[in-house]
């Protein structure tokens, strides 16, 4: 294990003791116990398959989206576009699945694929192309088109698509659904887990390989590391922008094909209920790195669905509180523990 | 009177240690040099004093009271001030608010902007530094934004002036102006420490010397009469494996095809004339050299045949040929500081996709041995070393690209006497394979010895271009010299020394 990986764990773990001592207080203040509620949500997540299943079915579509997220924040802009062009893509995936019922499916699931990847990725391309000829803050464009794109799919779903009286597309064809975990692993039986988990693992390692032992990915932390150095050092500086914008924005759209092949069966108003700025959180607490992304989705996973289980005792936003807690210790005990080894070595 | 004493101070990082028991007396109102080569610890001595490290062992002393500084707010209450290499300054911000920053003289909340500017206005004409306060600091020149720097420094009282290569960065005019402040400093009994590598600069200002080699004080003498023996200087800061490297020039291989050629270019940056009609020609299997004071457009003509400057009107033409280019900032324009050797060679010379380990390996390997880069751990990131070793990967970098034409802006730039002669031997190197070599540096000596060609450039325009047979009859000799500031120059060479200087301020001719 090298030194780095070492300083992420220490820090890691001290951020999570943090966290814990912080949430029971927090617990303490409400009037519960601590211990009792940590149980509950532990036993819920990881005694039954069927929490096991729903928790990594949660954590397939952060893995997507925020390693999607990772490409683009490793050129140091701030891509906050996630859930608009998530969305979008995932309208386009719906819409294609729909309307090719006919063909065969490995041609339809490709097609949607693809589709879904353009659709998104040019909603990335866009604010990255108008930071590039005018410099315009990336962060303003990428929120401000999360309301356009949002509003745009709206108008076509609800105008040209939607079943009526539903705010959702019609259903795609029963043959298309992706085979869920539970037909091979009765373990996880009743859970919406489903292959996608694989894919995403697929391109949570893809991901890795391409940012960290590839020419582009160098190339691409290069100009997130030091622009003006990329430049002088003969790398085409907006190319590697639009590129890195275009691949992580299509990448958001993947999650897309977990929602509709995996679970639900179509493209639904608000279905992903802001996977698009959790997983910001997701991709910082991983320091970008895709393989630390599974881990932090899963994390992420583990609080909202350990939330809704303790909404009894405890208001699930509780939740909220912790995953805001632990972005900010992790973050803070990070530069700690770093500087300390710093000085240390 | 010892101000400052330092007795037996050390540091290590992990296994690498930067200062050995070193101890060192600095005496008030004197100016004291502390040379070395890059890494020798010159910079880690200083951050002691000033607070940003914490030595293992050893204890220090200011006007004979040991003290213990856990942060440089410690040092500065006892008035101990440091002007670094990078500047700190926030360039949005006028000289007036950088030198009141943390440090505001204030009637209840209000500032007391009328008792400041007085103050200031007072310092400002003591010590001569021609400083406007309500000038932004974007728009100075750096000789400029180092006087805000001292500024501050003397604004807060600050009896123990530290510099960091304060002249590195400044033309030879520059420097001798620096060089009065120094001495209205003295006057006005102030202890300042120095921390140079020109052996010419000891000899002018220095009243005490320190050597440091590897981390150790190996040389010390006291300067009366700027009588100092700058050859056994030399030899302590080099050490025992001191070698003459004498560059062989002598193939002539000179084929006098032009590869690039710039035809009246005309360049405007915020409607200010960079370039004013500037012609200029290179050649294969020539060196040639431009000379001028910092700001004169030498950036500009480097970042037009490199491709990166597009905005110009007149006729750029290129015989097809790549261009490499290593910067005069290595920091900000030369490397990636959190890549490693290797991966800083692969991202520009990789040619496969897949970056294996073995294959990044080999690019840092061959670096590191061709180029003589020394680190305690080959995957250390390039920041983490010293400027010569970073100095020298880019080098390595932009030779190893094997393209027809390469640019030198500031090659030396502080850089140790070892490096230098190894990075002048490069040089030289690449023009005997019939490269075309354009050298942009402010050090005459540099330019003198290694150039065929000199031009001299001068608000834009080359105002004089010394061809190859008119320099080599200013020249004594071919060789390039290991030490250029001990080499005993002759009437000629200071000649050619003088008229290079009135030429690049404009004043020849």
């Amino acid at each position: 294990m090298n030194l780095k990986t070492k300083i992420n764990l220490i820090s890691v773990s001290v951020s999570l003791v943090i966290t814990l001592l912080i949430f029971s207080l927090i617990i303490l203040l409400i009037g519960q116990n601590p211990a009792g509620i940590l149980s509950i949500i532990l036993n819920d997540v990881f005694a039954t398959g069927y929490g096991m299943g729903q928790t990594l079915f949660k954590a397939t579509s952060l893995i997507f989206c925020a390693c999607g997220l990772a490409i683009c924040f490793h050129v140091a802009l701030f891509n906050i576009g996630a859930e608009g062009q998530l969305n979008a893509g995932s309208f386009v995936i719906a819409l294609v699945a729909v309307y090719f019922a006919d063909l065969p499916f490995p041609i339809v699931f490709l097609f949607c694929l693809v589709s879904g990847f353009i659709v998104s990725g040019i909603f990335g391309l866009i604010p990255a192309y108008i930071k590039i000829k005018k410099d315009v803050s990336e962060v303003i464009t990428t929120i401000m088109f999360n309301f356009i794109i949002l509003a745009l799919v709206n108008f076509f779903l609800l105008d040209f698509f939607a079943v009526k009286s539903t705010m959702r597309t019609e259903k795609i064809s029963e043959n298309f659904m992706l085979t869920k975990l539970s037909d091979f692993m009765p373990f996880f039986s009743g859970s919406s887990l489903n292959v996608s988990f694989i894919l995403a693992l697929a391109v949570a390692v893809i991901s890795y390989i391409l940012i960290y032992k590839t020419k582009f990915g160098y190339e691409l932390r290069a100009v997130g590391f030091n622009k003006t150095a990329s430049k002088f050092i003969g790398l085409n500086v907006n190319k590697i922008t639009l590129i890195a914008f275009f691949a992580g924005a299509g990448l958001t759209s993947l999650s897309g094909i977990n929602f509709i092949f995996g679970y639900k069966g179509f493209y639904e108003m608000g279905f992903s209920s802001n996977i698009g700025f959790t997983a910001i959180a997701v991709a910082l607490l991983a320091k970008n790195n895709p393989i630390g992304i599974i881990f932090s989705s899963l994390l992420f996973s583990i609080l909202e669905y350990g939330g809704l289980s303790v909404n009894q005792q405890v208001p699930k936003e509780i939740m909220l509180v912790v995953q805001g807690v632990i972005i900010l210790a992790i973050l803070s005990v990070d530069k700690i523990v770093n500087n300390y080894f710093e000085r240390r070595l | 009177m010892n101000t400052v004493q330092f007795k037996d101070i050390s540091i290590s990082f992990g296994s690498c240690s930067v200062l050995e028991n070193v101890s060192l007396n600095i005496k008030s109102n004197s100016v004291h040099c502390i040379l070395g080569e890059n890494g020798a610890g010159k910079s880690s001595l200083m951050k002691v004093l000033f607070g940003m490290y914490q030595p293992d062992s050893g204890e220090f002393f200011i006007n004979g009271k040991i003290v213990h500084f856990s942060s440089p707010l410690d040092s500065i209450n006892m008035k101990i001030g440091m002007v670094h290499q990078h500047f700190m300054l926030i360039s949005d911000f006028t000289v007036l608010e950088n030198v009141i920053l943390g440090n505001e003289i204030t009637d209840g909340l209000k500032i007391n902007f009328s008792g400041i500017r007085s103050i200031l206005s007072d310092i400002i004409n003591k010590y001569n530094l021609g400083l406007d306060l309500d000038s932004k600091i974007s728009d100075l020149s750096i000789s400029s934004q180092q006087k805000v720097e001292i500024l501050k420094l003397l604004f807060r009282d600050s009896e123990i002036l530290i510099f960091d290569e304060p002249t590195a960065v400044l033309s030879p005019v520059e420097v001798k102006e620096f060089f009065k402040i120094i001495e209205e400093f003295k006057r006005n009994k102030k202890t300042i420490i120095l921390i140079t590598h020109k052996l010419n600069e000891v000899k002018l200002i220095a009243d005490r010397v320190t050597v440091l080699r590897k981390g150790r004080v190996v040389y010390e003498e006291d300067i009366t009469d700027c009588n100092i023996d700058l050859e056994k200087l030399a030899l302590a800061i080099v050490g025992e494996s001191r070698v003459s490297i004498a560059v062989d020039k002598s193939s002539e291989n000179l084929t006098n095809e032009i590869v690039v050629r710039l035809n009246n270019i005309d360049l405007y940056k915020n409607s200010v004339k960079i370039l004013d009609k500037m012609n200029l020609s290179l050649r294969k299997g020539e060196v040639l050299g431009i000379c001028g004071v910092e700001g004169n457009g030498q950036n500009e003509i480097a970042e037009i045949i490199t491709g990166l400057e597009k905005n110009f009107e007149g006729e750029y033409k290129n015989k097809n040929v790549n261009v490499s280019m290593v910067p005069d900032d290595r920091i900000s324009k030369g490397m990636i500081s959190q890549f490693n050797v290797g991966e800083n060679i692969y991202l520009k010379n990789g040619k496969k996709f897949i970056a294996s380990s073995e294959l990044l390996d080999d690019f840092s390997d061959k670096t590191i041995t061709e180029y003589d880069v020394r680190l305690t751990n080959n995957k250390a990131s390039l920041g983490s070393l010293s400027g010569g070793n970073q100095q020298k990967v880019i080098i390595a970098r932009e030779i190893s690209a094997g393209n027809e034409v390469l640019i030198f802006s500031h090659p030396t730039r502080g850089v140790d006497i070892n490096a230098t002669a190894f990075i002048h031997s490069k040089i030289i190197e690449e023009r005997n394979k019939n490269r075309a070599v354009l050298l942009i540096s402010s050090d005459l000596d540099e330019l003198i010895s290694l150039s065929d060609r000199l031009c001299v450039l001068f608000k834009g325009k080359i105002i004089r271009t010394f061809e190859s047979d008119e320099l080599s009859s200013y020249k004594s000799d071919n060789k390039v010299s290991l030490t250029p500031d001990i080499e005993i120059k002759k009437e000629k060479d200071n000649q050619l020394f003088e008229l290079l200087g009135k030429l690049m301020i404009g004043m020849a001719d």
